[in-house]
């Protein structure tokens, strides 16, 4: 190397120097890039393109791998969300029924101010055996109601009548059930009778009005309420329309079948009138 | 003392089967309703021990069973099912002890039995509160016993299962 340097020293040095010329020349001469510089960027181009792709590709791998990540935890979340978008949509749908039926009642409140104390509560079982008409509430005497209580729905329809009531728990004899008996009266010919279960009409859900006068002239239709005559239970709670007027065995007397106005098997809550003030 | 103590293990055995029996009816059969009428299961469970168990002993587990009923279900009277029950034990009872061993058979009748005096007896009540529905109340009671007499067969199976795992000596 030193011999080679001692050598050819100078003519490197020359060289060197006509190189460095030449390019300085051509660089002030040529527009773009000098030939030489263009030769090597383009021998080194694939290289460049060769190693941005595998830096693009290995970037793009892991920005997949950060976006399927963030995604995952962001679909996570939202399917949460939307879990407890759902179950509010229910619990209003469910409020919405609720707020419907105390609007109801709170109408019902405003027409009737004799009734003074109401408790809502749960329908918890229905019919128990073939030869009753029951239904089982969720309320009882922690909550101030009694055996003789009226119980109605929403729309102010009478159901029937506490027959027993526990710490948490009551039981209604519906208006259909052979042990209900209660005065009623035609709202519109303010006729008098006692509207009772019928066992043979039970499973058909009706009633019957007896004990009417011998001149009344009911038509199909007809609402009949609870006179509320005995201070027993309030008046003018609907019990049922009149369905068909017959004539008792002896054929001197008639009586009404009447269709009750609540649904007895539809009913999910109902109210209990646990006060009501009698109207003279 | 052992003897006490199987008399005891029986009765037990007996006794969570006959609320193995009151759950299934109070949670799911009361939901039902087949030709108008739910079935109706406590006629058979006061009916169906007493045929293996003999007059005595069935009647007294029919007269718990009556009893547990009138604190479960609304009557017309307090104590009807305790009034009736006992009956129905004391006839499946004799009928298993005279005329007919214990088994499906035996057990249909006595649930026959049962059924008919629960009927008769609603149907009794009604008329002396001056509101006679003897039509209707027959018609409910075989409806009734229609649609409860095929649980005769499942419930004869449990019943005597007990029986047998009670009796190993006899």
């Amino acid at each position: 190397m030193k011999n080679f340097l001692k050598q050819h020293g100078l003519w490197v040095l020359f060289a060197a120097a006509v190189l460095s010329v030449s390019l300085a020349v051509m660089s002030v001469l040529s527009a773009n890039a000098s030939p030489l510089v263009n030769l090597t960027g383009v021998l080194v181009s694939p290289f460049r393109a060769g190693y941005t792709a595998v830096a693009t590709w290995f970037n793009d791998l892991q920005n997949y791998y950060k976006d399927t990540t963030d995604l995952q935890a962001e679909n996570a979340a939202l399917r949460q969300q939307i879990a407890k978008m759902e179950e509010t949509i229910r619990q209003a749908e469910a409020d919405v029924e609720e707020n419907k039926k105390f609007r109801e009642l709170m109408n019902l409140t405003k027409q009737r101010r004799d009734l003074t104390d109401f408790e809502a509560a749960m329908v918890t079982e229905h019919a128990v055996s073939n030869w009753t008409s029951s239904l089982t509430l969720n309320k009882g005497t922690s909550l101030g109601i009694e055996a003789g209580d009226c119980v109605i729905d929403e729309c102010g329809n009478l159901v029937g009548v506490i027959s027993q009531a526990g710490t948490n728990w009551s039981t209604v004899l519906t208006l259909v059930d052979t042990d209900t008996s209660l005065g009623a009266q035609v709202f519109r010919t303010k006729d008098l009778g006692v509207a009772q279960g019928d066992f043979s009409m039970m499973r058909k859900n009706r009633l019957r009005l007896d004990y009417l006068p011998a001149d009344s002239a009911l038509l199909a239709g007809d609402i009949v309420v609870t006179s509320g005559l005995s201070g027993h239970y309030p008046s003018g709670l609907v019990i049922g329309s009149v369905e068909e007027v017959r004539l008792d065995d002896s054929g001197a007397a008639s009586y009404a079948i009447l269709d009750p106005a609540a649904d007895f098997d539809a009913l999910t809550e109902v109210f209990v009138i646990k006060s009501f003030e009698i109207v003279t | 003392m052992i003897a006490r103590n199987e008399t005891i293990f029986k009765w037990s055995l007996y006794a969570a089967a006959t609320a193995l029996c009151f759950l299934i009816q109070g949670s799911l059969l009361q939901r039902l309703v087949f030709w108008g009428v739910i079935p109706f299961l406590y006629p058979l469970l006061a009916a169906i021990p007493p045929t293996f168990e003999g007059p005595l002993a069935g009647t007294i587990f029919s007269l718990c069973v009556g009893a547990a009923c009138d604190l479960l279900l609304p009557g017309p009277v307090p104590c009807l099912y305790t009034l009736v029950f006992p009956l129905a034990g004391l006839c499946a009872g004799l009928l298993s002890q005279s005329w007919l061993p214990a088994g499906f058979l035996c057990s249909f009748v006595s649930a026959a039995a049962a059924f008919l005096l629960h009927g008769s007896f609603r149907c009794l009540i009604l008329w002396m509160r001056g509101t006679a529905a003897w039509q209707a109340g027959a018609l409910v009671m075989v409806r009734e016993f229609c649609v409860a007499a095929p649980f005769v067969i499942p419930l004869t199976l449990l019943y005597r299962s007990v029986f047998r795992r009670t009796h190993l000596d006899d």
